[in-house]
């Protein structure tokens, strides 16, 4: 057995304790997960909290809308409830793209620069798809709610592809130059301004294409024809709506 | 001989309710810190089994080697070198032999007793 003098065991006992307090701190300065510092600035908060405020606010007017909807389902007849469901389909075909629109918005028409052509120059001017949707693109960034194409309802599945040479929307080829292109919106004179500034004019300008820009107050869209086909699509639960 | 260790468990639990942490700069010393004064107490258990222990050696030892350690990390990241490296090293090979020769010392402790248990005449 160990003998030790009462100083020494006394000694050995504090120096016991610190070396344990420093373990102490070592652990857990060394389990403590780095501190999350919040490094935005004044301005970068302030746009954080408009976009929640916007969203809340779009949330708010959902609920309200859907709120009526009940009510309206609530209280009236039969007859008025099949009313009711009617036009909430209508109302989904419409957002969907499925039903056709009517409006204020743009037209713009698509045609052919005739000029002399070079040797080896294509014959006939074609718009590409990648054109297509480069524009297509530009038209939704300047708030579209609406696009068609020639007799085709461009909605958020459409697809533009390239099939043989020949450009083809919607599963069907597009019809050859001078082609309109109809746009609704809200607010057409600013669209208008934003086409006719964009860079969509001068790439058709390079593949000989003028383009057109007028404004309408009465616009039609048709619908999208075919069969949505969603199956592709999964609900993404990983984030519900308000959970944060 | 329990003394110490509870003191050990009362200095974790210090520590731990303190809630003190130390800024990523110094993790450094503080590991060095913390194997040199576990170098320490090993020595002096080790100087206690061969009994030659003093606590005067013991308790300079534990402040100098702990402070030594911390310079010579200081130095490290003042020179851009890791030296601090080198005592983890030194003081990790230490530790071994230490905890080797304690173990040597309980083992024959452990035998010598049971040899005195079989036949207590001699």
């Amino acid at each position: 057995m160990i003998l030790l003098s009462k100083r020494t065991k006394w000694l050995m006992s504090l120096i016991f304790a610190l070396v344990g307090f420093m373990l102490a701190i070592q652990f857990q300065t060394a389990s403590s997960e780095p501190e999350f510092r919040d490094t935005r600035d004044q301005w970068e908060v302030r746009q954080a909290l408009q976009e929640q405020q916007k969203l809340q606010q779009e949330l708010l007017e959902q609920i309200a809308q859907a709120d009526r909807t009940l009510e309206e389902y609530g209280e009236v007849s039969d007859a008025e409830k099949l009313e009711t469901l009617k036009s909430s389909i209508h109302q989904l075909e419409q957002e969907a793209g499925l039903a056709e629109l009517e409006g204020s918005g743009i037209i713009i028409t698509l045609a052919p620069i005739f000029q002399e052509w070079e040797e080896g120059a294509p014959a006939y001017p074609t718009v590409s798809p990648s054109l297509l949707t480069h524009l297509i693109n530009e038209l939704n960034t300047f708030g579209a709610t609406g696009i068609g194409v020639g007799e085709e309802r461009f909605i958020s599945i459409s697809p533009v592809r390239n099939v043989n040479g020949e450009t083809y929307i919607n599963n069907r080829p597009m019809p050859p130059l001078p082609i309109t292109i109809k746009v609704i919106t809200s607010n057409p004179k600013k669209m208008m301004d934003y086409v006719n500034a964009s860079r969509s004019r001068d790439m058709f300008a390079l593949d000989q294409i003028a383009m057109e820009v007028e404004a309408g107050q009465h616009i039609e869209l048709p619908g999208y024809e075919d069969n949505l086909q969603v199956d592709i699509l999964e609900l993404d639960r990983s984030k519900e709506t308000g959970e944060d | 001989m329990w003394l110490p260790f509870a003191f050990l468990i009362i200095g974790v639990i210090l520590g731990l309710l303190t809630d003190l942490r130390v800024p990523d700069a110094y993790t450094d010393y503080l590991t060095i810190a913390v194997l040199a004064a576990f170098d320490t107490l090993l020595g002096g258990i080790r100087a206690q089994l061969e009994k030659k222990f003093e606590d005067i050696v013991f308790l300079t030892g534990f402040f100098t080697n702990v402070s030594l350690a911390a310079l010579l990390a200081f130095l490290g990241v003042q020179l851009g070198i890791d030296l601090y490296l080198a005592a983890v090293f030194a003081f990790g090979v230490r530790l071994f032999q230490n905890i080797a020769i304690i173990r040597r010392h309980l083992i024959n402790q452990t035998i010598n007793s049971r040899k005195l248990k079989k036949n207590p005449e001699k």
